[in-house]
């Protein structure tokens, strides 16, 4: 009793930070960043939650010759939903690569936009280094524009991860992980994906470090 | 050797042990053939005997300050903070030398915050495995490198032209999410922090603002679930307080 009473206090993040989702009624979703923070995102602790501006999970890798930047977020939802694109949410992605690994010397910006036709929408990525203006194009299409490649649309979504086992670890301070539960599988979201030269962002050994945010304009929800 | 000299000519170059983490092998892509597996028997992580009565307390502060195996003194604290995701360009890719769909970064993540890395790989976990050790779905080798969405949604055109894009500066927007490591911010920080902590930046993250948060959040979980880990046949990092 103890034990699990210092573990709800110690760990009250864990508990507070999953809410009920839509897709598992009384399941909380812990996870990359899915529904965090919960007084924003998750529909159980917010009556306003911000779907659209949740990141569900931020990649940065590097090859021979690119840097790939993924960013995803509204997920993970059912597979028979649509993709998420609000104009009103700026999706950031920084990259440090002057050696000071808290800076950012390119601020990435991913806009999203309507189209004439209430199927059409557009992505909008500026500020990408060698890239004359903005790269601009239909969503579910690949861009390319000065050697970067661009793509937003409706995906899979890639985490893997037992939060069932998570929850229940959390819950009762045993260890209850499962490599058979994947929670994330056979669900979506939506994500855009950002392909660089690699020498556009490499600076000779500094290490280059990679954070993403959204805002919204006009305020929260 | 290559790597041992650039490590030591970082580490000697560059602060602290940032430099170091993505001097990391090739041990941390999704490829079982290279990982550096550790010599522990398997442990069995089905539930352990009934619960331990007493109370433990444990000091996180070797796991905080252990060096993640092969970086050259990138330590776990140098990895959460500041909260982002770190690429040394020079070494192999692959959590944490930034993040790739494939990585199972959850095992490596809760491996490294809990386990005494002296004695046991980073992989340890993430070889049982623990969690799913990979996405359910094949992802693509090229651009876009996702999946396709599963089932049959709805897609929105893949036409059009003339698109209505707000203009406004960033700076008439309001911050809502921010996101680095991956599970950083949902794990390690409670409750009453996360709003904070999702309106800060990296800037703030060096500061050491959300050190004692983190500090208090995995000694939370450690005191927890230590007994499982040591029933397991697996070493704490932590020590008894």
């Amino acid at each position: 009793m103890r034990r699990n009473a210092k573990l709800m206090a110690g760990a009250a993040g864990l508990i507070l930070a999953v809410g009920a989702t839509q897709l598992l009624p009384g399941l909380g979703l812990n996870a990359a960043d899915h529904l965090d923070p919960p007084g924003r995102t998750d529909p159980s602790v917010d009556s306003t939650p911000d779907r659209a501006a949740d990141i569900a999970d931020l990649y940065a890798w590097h090859t021979d010759d690119r840097i790939n930047l993924v960013l995803t977020f509204s997920g993970p939802q059912a597979t028979d939903q649509p993709a998420t694109y609000d104009p009103d949410v700026l999706y950031q992605i920084y990259i440090s690569n002057a050696g000071d690994r808290a800076s950012t010397e390119i601020p990435i910006r991913v806009r999203f936009g309507t189209g004439s036709m209430t199927d059409e929408f557009g992505v909008q990525v500026s500020n990408v280094p060698g890239v004359s203006g903005a790269i601009e194009g239909p969503v579910e299409t690949n861009l390319t524009q000065d050697g970067v490649m661009v793509r937003a649309g409706l995906f899979d979504d890639p985490f893997f991860f037992d939060l069932q086992g998570f929850m229940e670890t959390a819950s009762t301070g045993d260890l209850s992980f499962s490599a058979d539960r994947d929670f994330f599988a056979g669900l979506n979201l939506t994500a855009v994906v950002i392909s660089i030269p690699r020498q556009r962002i490499e600076n000779g050994d500094n290490l280059i470090d990679v954070w993403a945010d959204t805002s919204r304009f006009g305020g929260q929800l | 050797m290559i790597h041992t000299t650039r490590k030591t000519l970082r580490t000697l170059a560059m602060a602290p042990a940032l430099a170091a983490i993505a001097l990391l092998p090739a041990c941390f892509d999704d490829d079982d053939d290279d990982m550096v597996v550790a010599p522990t028997p398997t442990p069995t992580m089905s539930p352990t005997p009934s619960p331990t009565p007493t109370q433990a307390s444990f000091d996180v502060t070797p796991c905080l300050q252990q060096e993640i195996p092969g970086t050259g003194g990138f330590t776990v604290a140098d990895a959460v903070v500041p909260d982002t995701l770190t690429l040394n360009l020079a070494a192999a890719a692959g959590f944490p030398n930034g993040r790739q769909p494939a990585d199972p970064v959850v095992d490596a993540t809760l491996a490294v915050i809990f386990l005494d890395l002296s004695v046991h790989s980073p992989f340890t976990l993430a070889n049982l495995p623990l969690n799913p050790p990979s996405n359910d779905v094949s992802f693509r080798d090229d651009f876009p490198f996702l999946a396709p969405p599963q089932g049959s949604p709805p897609l929105a055109s893949s036409g059009g032209s003339n698109f209505s894009f707000r203009d406004d500066p960033p700076g008439t927007y309001v911050r809502v999410d921010r996101m680095g490591m991956p599970a950083v911010a949902t794990v390690l920080i409670g409750s009453d922090q996360k709003i904070a902590y999702n309106d800060a930046r990296p800037q703030d993250d060096v500061t050491g603002q959300f050190v004692p948060e983190l500090t208090e959040q995995l000694t939370g979980l450690t005191n927890a679930l230590a007994d499982d880990l040591t029933a397991a046949g697996l070493t704490p990092c932590a020590t008894a307080s």
